[in-house]
């Protein structure tokens, strides 16, 4: 058990012995609400900390699953067999949750068009929305007055009253905390944390991105509408003003002030924010100065909230398990290349034609180079085959087989994997977890959470098969080093090994040695040959002559969106409208 | 028939002020991509000065409107300095909380400097109705409708015509090349916020003899401007005055057939179904993205 795990689970203690030395339940009630929203804040953090989308709606997913259990609850308390057994409020609660859930859903599709500080306005707008409904939808939310009398929680016979009721949120609290860790800890985590970063680059290992951020914020508003279950049937009473657009920058503001994307922070923010008012004299009347002051001063002298403060970077991340590596050898051998074949290929962009009519075919297990001067539609090219761009017309073929690819996760998912001419990582994500994520595609067919055994052996194999692509690639010493920390030649080496990761049967590199220096053109030549040793088929674009004809087996050259050449790389140096696209007409005369 | 004119013509003239707020949002997004969160805070502002200045100041309306907006050109200024510019680095979006923390204190001091209690301000040229035919129209809806014209006029001109308005359009295209080519982006971020502000003053100033003065004034006027912004595209400025007035009308129809409670639900649903079919708005033109 680590230092932090140690002082969670004495807080924890604390938590649970304090009330017995605290008089009356007034700091009881606190509590709740600190737990309260804490749950709603840790829900908040995954969607805006670790998935990096804002959203300032959260009080209106929590007021889904507030309004939802209290009217459910409040038509099921009077049947004899509820009173009996309590079990409405637990119907409730999980209605609630699955309603906020629901509505979680609807706002990703908001999501999956605009990003950033547009989808925090949108969200904005739908709290604003369920706001209004509330307030005029009377003859179901009772309006502005709200609903009262909303049953307490109750088991059997027993009902809760704020003593009581103190431990059975605390305990939901430490399982929507939990709930938290581990979630960041999986594969989804991982996705998710990416995907703050770079979308392009996450579904280039062939995550599908929409169905991710769905899913961010249905487990998101989950949590949101849990927690408003719980205010529920500890107030007794709601109306629309305790879910007010304040209160949604009240918790994106304890997720901020407590420090986005750390596990703790939410918690700690929506305690702080919870109490400090408390302590305040006269805080109702100045409300706003001080929560548009606390943001200001938070984000001034805060930037990365009280975790950030209290974070040591790097030094805490422990090396974890060793032991694996001799477990389980790559197989790049099993991964037969596949041949690529362009049939008349076109795209154009309004009226540029970007690419006409391409056609060639690149060999199973062969090198194949793509060059071509600037603007000959090289980049192009590889966006068309990864799916990123539909073409205007030709096919596309697989060994042979005709492929309609969707989009970029979808050609990943065939094989087709690529890396990217201006280099795309996650940012802060070690050298370890970027592989990680490129073998999140394997580990059965997309993301489920598997059983705790057959996960901890999965990532092992995982862990493994991570640590030997990153040796392929001459990145061990960097394993545990966040990518933005990398030299820009290792960055180019990451994106590689990423890709490999995802066991591509057709590998693309898009001038992987743009801005090397010699001794790394050496090195990266070296890696090529190995994949192709296994088997592997790799098309090159590349600027550097000397590394194409060095390593290819045969060599396209583009230039304006056409093929004026096609064949080994020697034949293609002497020919004339290769040396004429590349120097001019004059040299070719000459 | 009557009825519909009458209800249409004020909507519109509503609709004017939305476009007058909804252009803030355009000009700062077209530099900076920076959204300032609280503008309808900024339209209260300008309105609770108006009323501050008219009414309890006597003085002129025609001298209280320079005033106005200068004096919210340069808070706007002050603003983009210490709550935008610092949180601009390194692609963050931290100035979405920056920006609406300014706001939250603009409501609070507010409050306190002037009370919570709605007052109202009397209209420039009264309040006898003018009739154009069967229908009737405020003076000083009259004078908004007229105004955002000019205003968007103007700033068309500006956008077009003037070196000024077409580094503007540069910048939006790429700061950075803009940058390189000499002109001067930092200062460029710098007056459209505060022009956003300066306009939102001015939508204040015009509004607020038809609402009352109030530190809760501007929150959904700032909302809906927003909803239009992105209807009509944040890059379109001509469309955002075309939706400004079509909203308008659109809204205050559906109150005075229907129920006032769906009005305001309805622009929202719009708007994420604009999202939805055409992201860059009706009027914006789309980027493809690039990988």
């Amino acid at each position: 058990m680590t230092a932090r795990g140690w002082l969670v689970g004495l807080a924890l203690a604390a938590l649970v012995l304090l009330p017995l030395f605290v008089q009356g339940t007034y700091y009881r009630f606190l509590g709740i609400v600190v737990f309260i929203y804490g749950i709603v804040a840790v829900g908040l953090n995954i969607l805006a900390g670790y998935a990096g989308q804002l959203s300032l709606g959260h009080a209106a997913l929590m007021a889904m699953g507030a309004y939802t259990t209290a009217i459910l609850t409040k038509a099921l308390a009077p049947v004899a067999f509820f009173a009996a057994t309590g079990l409405h409020i637990w119907l409730g609660v999980i209605a609630g949750t699955a309603v906020a859930a629901a509505f979680g859903a609807l706002l990703a599709f908001p999501a999956l068009r605009v990003r950033g500080p547009y989808l925090a306005m949108v969200t904005i707008a739908f709290g604003w929305v369920i706001f209004k409904v509330l307030q005029e939808w009377v003859s179901v939310t009772g309006g502005d007055l709200g609903l009262a009398s909303i049953p307490k929680a109750q088991i059997g016979l027993y009902i809760f009253d704020t003593q009581s009721f103190y431990y059975v949120v605390l305990a939901l609290f430490a399982v929507a905390f939990l709930l938290q860790q581990q979630l960041v800890g999986s594969q989804i985590g991982l996705a998710i944390r990416a995907m703050k970063h770079s979308e392009i680059a996450v579904s280039s290992v062939g995550i599908n991105v929409h169905r991710l951020k769905v899913l961010v914020f249905v487990i998101s508003a989950a949590f949101a509408g849990f927690g408003g279950t719980l205010f529920a049937h500890q107030q007794n009473y709601i109306s629309p003003d305790n879910f007010q657009f304040f209160s949604s920058v009240f918790f994106l503001l304890a997720v901020l002030f407590g420090g986005a994307g750390t596990l703790l922070g939410p918690v700690i923010g929506a305690a702080v924010l919870t109490l400090l008012p408390e302590m305040l004299h006269d805080f109702e009347k100045f409300r706003l100065i001080v929560y548009g002051g606390f943001i200001l001063v938070t984000l001034y002298f805060l930037p990365n909230g009280v975790m950030g403060l209290l974070e040591r970077r790097g030094a805490a991340r422990a090396d974890s398990g060793s032991a694996a590596r001799d477990a389980v050898q790559p197989d790049f051998a099993a991964t037969a290349g596949a041949s690529l074949e362009l049939d008349n290929v076109s795209k154009s962009f309004g009226g540029l034609q970007a690419l006409r009519d391409v056609s060639f075919r690149v060999a199973p297990g062969s090198i194949h180079a793509l060059i071509g001067p600037n603007g000959a539609g090289k980049t192009t090219l590889i966006n068309v085959v990864t799916g990123f761009y539909r073409t205007d017309g030709g096919a596309i073929l697989i060994d042979g087989q005709a492929a309609n690819i969707a989009s970029m996760h979808d050609a990943a998912r065939r094989g087709i994997v690529r890396t990217f001419q201006t280099i795309k990582l996650f940012g802060d994500m070690t050298v370890l977890e970027h592989v990680l994520i490129g073998l999140a595609c394997h580990s059965g067919a997309g993301f489920r959470l598997p059983g705790r055994v057959q996960a901890r052996e999965q990532a092992a194999r995982n862990l493994a098969a991570a640590r030997e692509l990153i040796a392929l690639v001459g990145l061990s010493r960097f394993e545990q080093t966040p990518s933005s920390a990398l030299a820009y030649g290792h960055r180019r080496l990451l994106e590689i090994a990423r890709a490999l990761a995802v066991r591509p049967k057709v590998l693309l590199l898009d001038e992987p040695a743009a801005g090397l220096i010699a001794e790394e053109i050496a090195s990266l030549a070296e890696i090529i040959r190995k994949l192709r040793a296994a088997g592997m088929t790799v098309l090159l674009i590349e600027h550097h002559i000397d590394l194409v004809v060095s390593i290819s087996d045969r060599v396209t050259v583009l230039d304006y969106g056409a093929v004026i050449a096609d064949g080994p790389p020697a034949a293609v140096q002497r020919d004339e409208r290769v040396i004429a696209a590349y120097l001019g007409p004059f040299h070719a005369l000459a | 028939m009557y009825f519909f004119l009458q209800i249409a013509t004020s909507g519109i003239a509503t609709g004017a002020i939305y476009g007058l707020i909804a252009v803030g949002y355009s000009l700062t997004f077209m530099t900076t991509k920076v959204l300032n969160f609280a503008l309808g805070m900024w339209v209260m502002l300008g309105g609770m000065l108006t009323y501050s200045l008219i009414v309890l100041h006597g003085i002129h309306p025609l001298i209280v409107l320079p005033m106005v907006v200068a004096a919210l050109f340069l808070l706007g200024l002050a603003a983009e300095r210490f709550t935008v510019l610092p949180f601009l680095r390194a692609g963050s979006d931290v100035w979405v909380m920056s920006t609406l923390a300014v706001g939250l204190l603009m409501i609070d001091l507010s409050e306190i400097v002037w009370g919570r209690s709605p007052t109202p301000v009397p209209p420039v040229l009264g309040k006898e109705p003018i009739y154009l035919g069967e229908v009737s129209i405020l003076p000083q809806q009259l004078i908004i409708i007229a105004a955002a014209c000019i205003t968007f006029l103007a700033l068309d001109l500006f956008y077009r015509r003037t070196l000024t308005g077409k580094a503007f359009r540069a910048v939006a295209h790429s700061g950075d090349v803009s940058g390189l080519m000499g002109i001067n982006t930092r200062r460029l971020q710098a007056v459209s916020y505060a022009a956003a502000a300066a306009l939102a003053g001015f939508a204040g100033f015009l509004v607020v003899p038809l609402t009352l003065a109030e530190p809760q004034l501007g929150t959904v006027l700032g909302l809906k401007a927003f909803a239009i912004a992105i209807i009509a595209g944040l890059a379109a400025p001509r469309g955002i005055l075309v939706c400004g007035l079509g909203y308008g009308a659109l809204e205050a129809l559906i109150s005075g057939y229907f129920y006032t409670g769906i009005r305001d639900i309805l622009g929202f649903l719009l708007m994420i179904l604009a999202l939805f079919l055409k992201p860059e708005g009706l009027f914006g033109r789309g980027v493809e993205e690039r990988a």
